[in-house]
């Protein structure tokens, strides 16, 4: 068994059921399991352990790391929370990497994508995600996956000695393997939510990060979100599911922590939404931009990454729109200087050249170092009138 | 994404396994019918690659320096056409009325749709093939495996169709010692028919 294989069966999160298993209701009155021992090396919850702590060595140095100052403790802080007694043996990494994901592995090695970070309104919903895959941490969810792929890897073994109906077989069981299981995926669900109040967040946000999800997935018809997330390939988001979840936390309440929240986003928010733009899926983006304006209306940062997203994309009725967000932007204050570069363009495809001259210009007065300022220079220069 | 990734490992090294190698000739070498460069030090280069219409050189294997050509895109073709495009992303398709910041734009998105880090550390207007181009300059982490890459492209809208030479290679080591060869090589490009 290649190591590669283990990997992805350590940190892909969604299990299949052990044949026949059932799984109990989780309650308010729910325990969480005792501390987990490391497991002996010679059995196959060690050599998963094995290869994880492999896997987080590369992590550790991984150019993907995001070391800004405090951002890891702020996450660890918030896991100790939910993990109780737990908290020990989990560590949090946050990886820079534009889509809405966040693992655990059996080891305790938990990584957050920042692509979740930008899309969760507050603390009470990082929280909720948070607390979800630490439900499949202390419920073993990776080492029942892992066994039951076995099972269903010797089954297809088995009937491949029958050709052609046998390699049907084996990729019946391969994607089987990827599948999810319902009963694992709400019981995460559930302790997610019993975590989740522990520590005193609203339960209700938890339904508001996958019905936020869902809206952004409605945004392309047809779309396969397994295909274009992670997250999304092992954590298939329902509107089921967020329906149970508003259900059992109808009527309760707690903290959100969206002001520490925004606090902490708030030095990385620039770049993160730069990343979310060069994903170039850009009706997914105007979704979520609509969203973060509906909360934070009037936002400069905002306003402009609303108005480039609607540029690049250009359709029927897009220029006229993005001019208007990128004007807003400007009348409202301390928008990013590449502001004025996206007016300066949309006003020359729009043949007003003398805004369009204005605005480079302003661009390069706010940002002479720009990286394409000496394109900017050029493309001024060829506009001036010839003498 | 662990599958994902061996996936693709395994994908680009099933096709580095399987396709065909050459060793391209010195003088004038024509790619794809369109484009002329002069060729003065040796270059590999590969009959099929992922996208077949992207004709690419290396020195030390396609998973550590590439040369590509992207000769003669018309209006309305893709940049780098793949087996499926992905429903709901952008598609990278040149317009022939595109300006250099459109181009690069294009370009970054093809570096970074894969999940890699890109930056931009200069983008500057350049004659190329005899016309006003461009030259990228950018700094990349490939996400597959990590490896922090330099990369650079020259471009230029010729009679409506784009073309664009693009070389990349590890940072250490590699890029330096090849970029001297790239830019000679890229100086003698020149638009054929």
């Amino acid at each position: 068994m290649n190591r590669r294989r283990w990997l992805g069966w350590g940190c892909a999160h969604c299990a299949c059921a052990l044949a026949g298993a059932a799984w109990a209701e989780v309650g308010a009155d729910w325990a969480p399991p005792p501390r987990f021992t490391r497991p002996d090396v010679g059995s196959d919850e060690g050599g998963l352990w094995a290869m994880m702590d492999r896997e987080e060595t590369r992590l550790r140095r991984s150019p993907f790391r995001m070391r800004d100052a405090g951002l890891e403790g702020y996450l660890q802080r918030i896991v100790c929370k939910l993990g109780g007694e737990h908290c020990p043996d989990m560590r949090v990494y946050a990886v820079r990497t534009p889509h809405f994901n966040a693992s655990m592995a059996p080891n305790g090695m938990m990584q957050v994508w920042s692509g979740l970070l930008l899309r969760v309104e507050n603390e009470a919903q990082l929280a909720a995600v948070l607390g979800h895959e630490i439900g499949h941490f202390m419920q073993r969810h990776t080492l029942a996956r892992l066994r039951d792929i076995r099972s269903r890897t010797a089954f297809g073994t088995f009937i491949s000695m029958f050709g052609l109906v046998g390699a049907v077989g084996q990729l019946a069981t391969i994607a089987g393997a990827f599948g999810f299981s319902r009963d694992q995926e709400r019981e995460a669900d559930q302790i997610g939510l019993v975590l989740l109040e522990r520590a005193g967040y609203d339960p209700r946000e938890a339904a508001r990060v996958w019905d936020n999800l869902i809206a952004e997935l409605a945004a392309n018809p047809g779309n396969d979100p397994a295909r274009n997330s992670p997250m999304f390939a092992t954590h298939p988001p329902s509107a089921e599911r967020a329906q149970a979840l508003a259900e059992r936390a109808a009527g309760r309440s707690g903290a959100l922590g969206e002001a520490d929240y925004a606090a902490r986003l708030a030095p990385l928010r620039f770049e993160l939404l730069a990343d979310e733009l060069k994903r170039g899926r850009f009706d997914e983006t105007l979704v979520l931009l609509d969203r973060m304006l509906q909360h934070q209306p009037g936002q400069a940062e905002l306003l402009y990454y609303r108005g480039e997203t609607r540029r690049q994309r250009n359709q029927v009725g897009d220029l006229g729109l993005a001019l208007d967000d990128l004007q807003a932007a400007v009348h409202e204050g301390g928008e990013p200087p590449a502001t004025h570069r996206a007016i300066g363009y949309l006003c020359r495809d729009l043949r007003q050249p003398e805004a369009s001259r204005q605005a480079f210009e302003r661009y390069l007065e706010l940002a002479p170092q720009a990286p394409d300022a000496a394109l900017i220079r050029h493309a001024l220069d060829e506009g001036k009138p010839s003498s | 994404m662990m599958l994902r990734r061996c996936a693709l490992a395994a994908a680009v090294l099933l096709l580095a396994a399987c396709a065909q190698v050459s060793k391209v000739a010195d003088g004038d070498v024509v790619v794809r019918e369109r484009l002329v460069v002069t060729v003065d030090t040796p270059w590999n280069q590969f009959e099929r690659t992922m996208a077949d219409k992207v004709p690419t050189w290396t020195n030390e294997g396609l998973t550590i320096d590439a040369l590509q050509f992207f000769v003669a895109i018309k209006d309305g073709e893709l940049i780098s056409p793949t087996p499926s495009e992905p429903k709901g992303q952008r598609p990278l398709v040149f317009r022939a009325g595109m300006q250099a910041a459109e181009v690069v734009d294009l370009f970054q998105t093809l570096w970074t749709r894969d999940g890699s880090s890109l930056t931009i550390d200069k983008v500057a207007p350049e004659a190329f093939m005899g016309g006003n181009g461009f030259r990228i300059d950018y700094s990349r982490v490939r996400k597959v495996d990590e490896v922090r890459l330099q990369g650079v492209a020259w471009g230029v809208v010729h009679n409506g169709e784009l073309y664009v030479i693009h070389y990349s290679a590890p940072r250490l080591a590699f890029f330096g010692r090849y970029l001297p060869r790239v830019e000679a090589l890229a100086k003698t490009a020149r638009a054929r028919g």
